[in-house]
């Protein structure tokens, strides 16, 4: 059994979670040393250790440390001394960039994060007169896992991130189905959901238990509001298809701003449940949280699948995606139906905000990084077809993971763009679409 | 509040490299979405293409600066390629979910550790400008033209630049839509089927003007990192791409004066509200009622949100923009 800190099941690695709360707690326990300018700026360096779940810090030394301006004019470098750390003097609050030279590392040692290999500081963060930059290390981690334990690892993590990506995209493969937008905007209700969490949870208090209904409740009414506040007016007025999708692209635009302006840019964990004990089974880890998640994903879509196939809705809602004017011929309100589809994909793209943030951490483009993965898993399932949504957003979601095994953790949704070409080059109506609808 | 500084800065921006490069991405989307009916929502990526083909010169390939055209060409043809092949058959949207998607795969790529080699990594590419810099008929270190209009010596030999291949571009495709190629590309918005039916190779136009347009994109991509003197990754994010949209939709769809003036008009409306704002946060949180509305740091998102409103409105409303007509306009999709 391992046990971990906070959000440390989170898939983009346990150390990486471990080097932002410690990043966040420890940052400030270097002493400032006065200079003549009276402005500096510390850089250390620390190697992290993770050994019986125990994260252990140690400074490395001699590595070199190099302070220039913003446009690159050199201010000061030096070798970090035996704190790990190496004090530079800056002459004024201004923008500089620090950079760590990686070749000055000891051999086993590489950086966390080996993209941050430079931290610029904004003038505006010289709140005292000593600004501290920590480079976090650690020792080679992935070492030890057999290769199967390995995949079956990313085969988890995957099915959870495919359970998640199907939820969100449902919505986005039914409205498609029933009004024909492609609706960009539909990352921001899967962030509207995480946020909304996160408000309810972490700023009110209400437990995540029962603040979860409310967040699907309005996740629900939000992608009402949407749609009669906007695509629906847009529609009455007989605004083409592709007007509508640029439309979506403003939306998004403005949501996603509006989220920054409330929330700020930084990605924050929820209350509840975010310290978990890993279980271990067999070759493969995952939390109570995670499974627990994993499951009530798994019988929502199974009801969603159910609902579609049986009730009366279901199948209005069916008959209006395959083909809205003989639907309405026969009676079927399609107005009605288009509002319910816009409620469902509202609450199912919150309750996938909800998952994720919880996987995660909430922040303002946590919707928008996903709707590529939900492009490519509606294309790959069918656009319009709301089975292919649930087939495609989990195979691509595997697969992202799976891939992740061989390409860098940086370019890990670049796989899901290359299922989206070859889908759309060998089979562009998808595993479920129909022919006529590509053309 | 400093009225007449905020009116100084709206005037200059309307001439500003902003501007200019904005004007040049916006006349090659214009070929692209307004005159083909491409909806190319990756037009950062071709922008891209120009930065890097430029930057690469002294970076990688270690040979002189002209050479970044051609080797900014050979990117746009391939990435042209890439996301034309399977989607110029389809609908729109599917070349709208493509390219957008492209574009982010690019920047991610060319801001990763694995190709640090190739593209710099997140820090980007710095040393590039200088022979660009040594064309300069200016003292880099004086001021050129009059108040408001007044440039350092080395933007006022960027401007110069830009807005000359701003104009050189528009004459070109403005003689271009003139000519059968332009009829033809016309024709195909309108009804492609109808087109087909004369035998022209529809997918070839198509790829032409996506490659013709991506190539005029790669220009500002140049003239921007040449201001800049830097090529960063993050400058080419998707939503740069809407932006230049918002911009041609302002000036107009398939006019190219539209492209041109667009941009203008957006560089001067965001300026205007940018530096409108600011002054009004400047020393307290803007507040009405006592309820805090904006601080200083939120003037960014609230400016970028009047952007994603504007584009909703102009869309809306008057999707003609200021100079076009409604008739050429592809906007029903099939």
């Amino acid at each position: 059994m391992i046990e971990t800190a906070a959000a440390s099941k989170r898939w983009t690695g346990l150390c990486k979670a471990l080097a932002i709360v410690a990043a966040s707690v420890f940052a400030f326990s270097a002493p400032a040393q006065a200079e003549e300018s009276g402005l500096s700026i510390v850089a250390a360096v620390q190697n992290q250790t993770i050994d019986g779940g125990v994260a252990t810090k140690n400074p490395v030394a001699g590595v070199l440390i190099s302070v220039t301006t913003a446009t690159g004019s050199p201010i000061g470098e030096g070798t970090t001394d035996s704190s790990g750390t190496i004090t530079i003097n800056v002459p004024e609050k201004d923008t500089y960039v620090v950079t760590i030279d990686v070749s000055t590392l000891p051999e086993d040692v590489t950086l966390i994060d080996e993209s941050k290999t430079q931290s610029t500081i904004e003038k505006d963060s010289f709140t005292t007169d000593t600004k501290r930059v920590t480079f976090f290390a650690g020792s080679s981690t992935s070492t030890g896992a057999p290769l199967f334990d390995r995949i079956a690892q990313r085969l988890v993590d995957g099915i959870r991130l495919g359970l998640i990506i199907a939820i969100c995209s449902v919505g986005l493969s039914l409205i498609f189905g029933t009004t024909g937008l492609t609706n960009f905007a539909h990352g921001e209700m899967v962030t509207f959901g995480g946020l909304i969490a996160f408000w309810f949870n972490v700023l009110v208090g209400v437990p995540l238990l029962i603040a979860a209904p409310l967040v699907i409740a309005l996740g629900g009414l939000f992608g009402l509001a949407m749609n009669a506040v906007i695509f629906a007016k847009l529609r009455k007025r007989g605004i083409g298809l592709i007007s509508q999708l640029v439309v979506s692209v403003g939306l998004s635009i403005m949501l996603r701003n509006f989220f920054l302006y409330q929330f700020g840019g930084r990605t924050r964990p929820l209350d509840d449940f975010s310290l978990q004990v890993a279980k271990d089974f067999g070759p493969v880890n995952i939390t109570m949280r995670d499974l627990t998640t994993a499951i009530i994903s798994l019988v929502v879509l199974v009801s969603v699948a159910l609902y579609l196939q049986k009730s009366r809705t279901g199948k209005a809602i069916r008959a209006v995606s395959d083909n809205p004017n003989l639907a309405s011929s026969t009676g079927i309100d399609t107005q009605k139906i288009i509002r319910i589809v816009w409620f469902a994909g509202g609450a199912l793209a919150a309750m996938g905000g909800l998952f994720r943030g919880l996987d995660e951490q909430v922040g303002f483009e946590m919707g928008s990084g996903l709707i590529f993965l939900m492009f490519a898993g509606i294309t790959l399932g069918g656009l319009g077809s709301a089975y292919g949504a649930l087939i495609g957003g989990f195979l691509v979601g595997i697969l992202v993971e799976l891939a992740s095994l061989v390409v860098p953790a940086e370019l890990k949704n670049a796989p899901a763009l290359l299922i989206l070409i070859i889908v759309l080059v060998v089979r562009p109506q998808g595993i479920l679409g129909r022919k006529q609808r590509i053309g | 509040m400093d009225i007449i500084k905020i009116l100084e800065n709206t005037i200059s921006a309307l001439f500003g490299i902003d501007a200019a490069y904005f004007a040049l991405a916006a006349i090659g989307l214009n070929v692209q979405f307004g005159y083909t009916g491409l909806l190319n929502f990756g037009q950062a990526a071709f922008m891209a293409c120009g930065a890097y083909g430029l930057g690469m010169t002294s970076q990688y390939f270690g040979v002189g600066m002209w050479w970044g055209i051609l080797i900014g060409l050979a990117f746009v043809v391939i990435l042209g390629l890439l996301v034309g092949i399977p989607t110029l058959r389809l609908r729109a949207d599917y070349l709208a979910i493509v390219t957008i998607a492209t574009a982010e795969i690019v920047r991610l790529v060319v801001r990763s550790v694995q190709f640090k080699e190739y593209f710099g990594g997140s820090d980007g590419i710095n040393s590039f400008s200088k022979s660009f810099r040594d064309l300069s008929p200016f003292d880099p270190a004086g001021q050129y033209g009059i108040r408001p209009f007044q440039y350092s010596g080395y933007s006022f030999w960027t401007m110069i630049v830009g807005w000359s291949l701003v104009a050189l571009f528009s004459f070109l495709v403005f003689m271009l839509m003139k000519s059968p190629w332009g009829r033809v590309v016309k024709a195909i918005r309108e009804d492609e089927d109808a087109v087909r039916s004369l035998g022209k190779n529809v997918y070839s136009y198509k790829m032409q003007s996506l490659i013709i347009g991506g190539a005029i994109g790669m220009f500002s991509g140049m003239i921007f990192a040449l201001d800049r003197g830097s090529v960063q990754p993050d400058n080419y994010s998707r939503d740069v791409t809407f932006y230049v949209l918002t911009a041609l939709v302002l000036g107009g769809v398939a006019k190219v004066r539209g492209s041109v003036v667009g941009p203008m008009m957006f560089w001067a409306i965001y300026v205007f509200s940018d530096n409108f704002l600011r002054e009004l946060t400047k020393d307290k949180p803007f507040e009405i009622f006592g309820f805090g509305l904006i601080q200083k740091s939120q003037v960014g998102p609230v400016n970028y949100m009047l952007i994603g409103l504007g584009l909703m409105l102009l869309m809306t409303f008057r999707p003609q923009g200021v100079f076009g007509s409604k008739e050429e306009m592809a906007l029903d999709g099939r």
